[in-house]
């Protein structure tokens, strides 16, 4: 038993795989023969286990990422409303032919919306699907807009086929 | 609340699908080696062993087990699960959480049958003296208490968001090695390693913190 005793350090480098096979190997060779750095590496191993458990525990903070720079033509992230509102139209267009009796209303100034040149500093994004609806929810809740890059977002459903309501289709972002 | 979300809008960034690229990568990696395992392919299953044999060795140590018979016990239960297999008693193959349960299950009943042996028999050769801690107390103790818990978590809450995000990384169940970490953060190994010990000794000091009080 020349070996040297083990360190808080070695057994923690054993128990995360750092050390090379020969240095494992007579480190093992040594708990074999010494009861007290057996219990190290047992207790090093223990809190292993237990910090496993921590991190499969832990509450995990919603993912939202924003955007530094983005250079995609400057586009729209502040027009939530009136891009939600163009869809509608255009859907109510399709499904509603009704709504072309109104041709001289609001439906042109849908197609012409005003983009803003610069990002708004309250977009973000919410890319970890695990989290996104909570992340959704929180950054909602923040006042801040959520860039949802699938495309998969639920239109709002506009009352009824009386026509887009009044308001819905104003050619300024949607206020935060 | 998704309907609040601009919609239509291209990706955020490279970052974002690099990071999401390397964890299909390596989640589609592990099912193919599950598929083949499951299968009976002998050479998905070594890189199966490979991959997650540490895991369960420690989860040995942990219960008190030196470490010549945690090897042991590890490698008995990897035999057993490849037994299954070919009896066809495998439909899914979770690693490596089934291989640890099986050398839990291994572990226990070795622990009982060396504590009959010795009751029956030679009664100074205690079972204790080839198992410091008997599993079975080991495996209530390793359960940490909601305290604990909660003081680990504000630990961790304490922890820089890279630190913490390379440790909920390596450790959150995914398995995943170190480099896989490291090239998803885009740190080198080493310093993940160094990360991981940072971590630990905080966590480690919030855990013990209640054995004072």
């Amino acid at each position: 038993m020349t070996e040297p005793h083990l360190t808080p350090s070695d057994t923690e480098q054993y128990i995360l795989g750092a050390l090379d096979p020969e240095r494992e190997r007579k480190l093992e060779a040594h708990t074999l023969v010494c009861e007290a750095c057996a219990r190290l590496l047992q207790q090093e191993a223990l809190l292993e286990e237990q910090l496993r458990e921590v991190a499969s525990t832990a509450p995990r903070e919603d993912n939202v990422i924003r955007p530094a720079r983005w250079r995609v033509a400057r586009v729209a992230a502040l027009v939530v409303g009136p891009a939600l509102a163009a869809a509608a139209a255009l859907a109510l267009m399709v499904s509603h032919p009704g709504v072309e009796s109104h041709p001289a209303q609001e439906p042109a100034v849908v197609l012409t919306l005003e983009l803003p040149m610069d990002l708004p500093s309250t977009v973000v994004a919410c890319p970890d699907l695990t989290t996104q609806e909570s992340c959704t929810s929180a950054a909602a809740a923040r006042g801040l807009l959520v860039q949802y890059p699938f495309g998969m977002g639920e239109v709002p459903r506009y009352e009824g086929s009386k026509g887009i309501p009044a308001g819905a289709l104003s050619s300024r972002p949607a206020s935060l | 609340m998704v309907g609040a979300a601009v919609q239509g809008l291209p990706m955020m960034g490279r970052q974002r699908e690099d990071a999401e690229q390397a964890a299909e990568r390596t989640q589609a990696g592990e099912e193919d080696l599950s598929q083949k395992a499951l299968a009976g392919d002998r050479r998905a299953w070594d890189a199966l062993i490979a991959r997650h044999h540490r895991r369960v060795v420690v989860s040995l140590l942990a219960r008190g087990i030196r470490v010549d018979r945690a090897q042991e016990l590890a490698q008995e239960a990897w035999t057993r699960l490849i037994q299954q297999q070919q009896r066809g008693l495998l439909t899914e193959l979770r690693l490596p959480n089934l291989a640890i349960t099986q050398a839990a299950f291994l572990a226990a009943d070795d622990a009982r049958r060396s504590r009959r042996e010795a009751i029956a028999g030679n009664v100074e050769e205690l079972p204790e003296r080839q198992h410091p801690v008997d599993p079975a107390v080991s495996a209530e103790r390793r359960l940490l208490s909601e305290e604990q818990l909660a003081r680990a978590h504000e630990a961790l809450a304490g922890c820089s968001p890279s630190s913490r995000n390379v440790f909920l990384l390596a450790c959150d169940g995914q398995e995943l090695p170190h480099a896989e970490v490291a090239a998803r953060v885009g740190l080198s190994v080493q310093r993940v390693r160094q990360i991981l010990c940072e971590v630990r000794k905080k966590l480690r000091t919030s855990l013990e913190e209640e054995s004072h009080d």
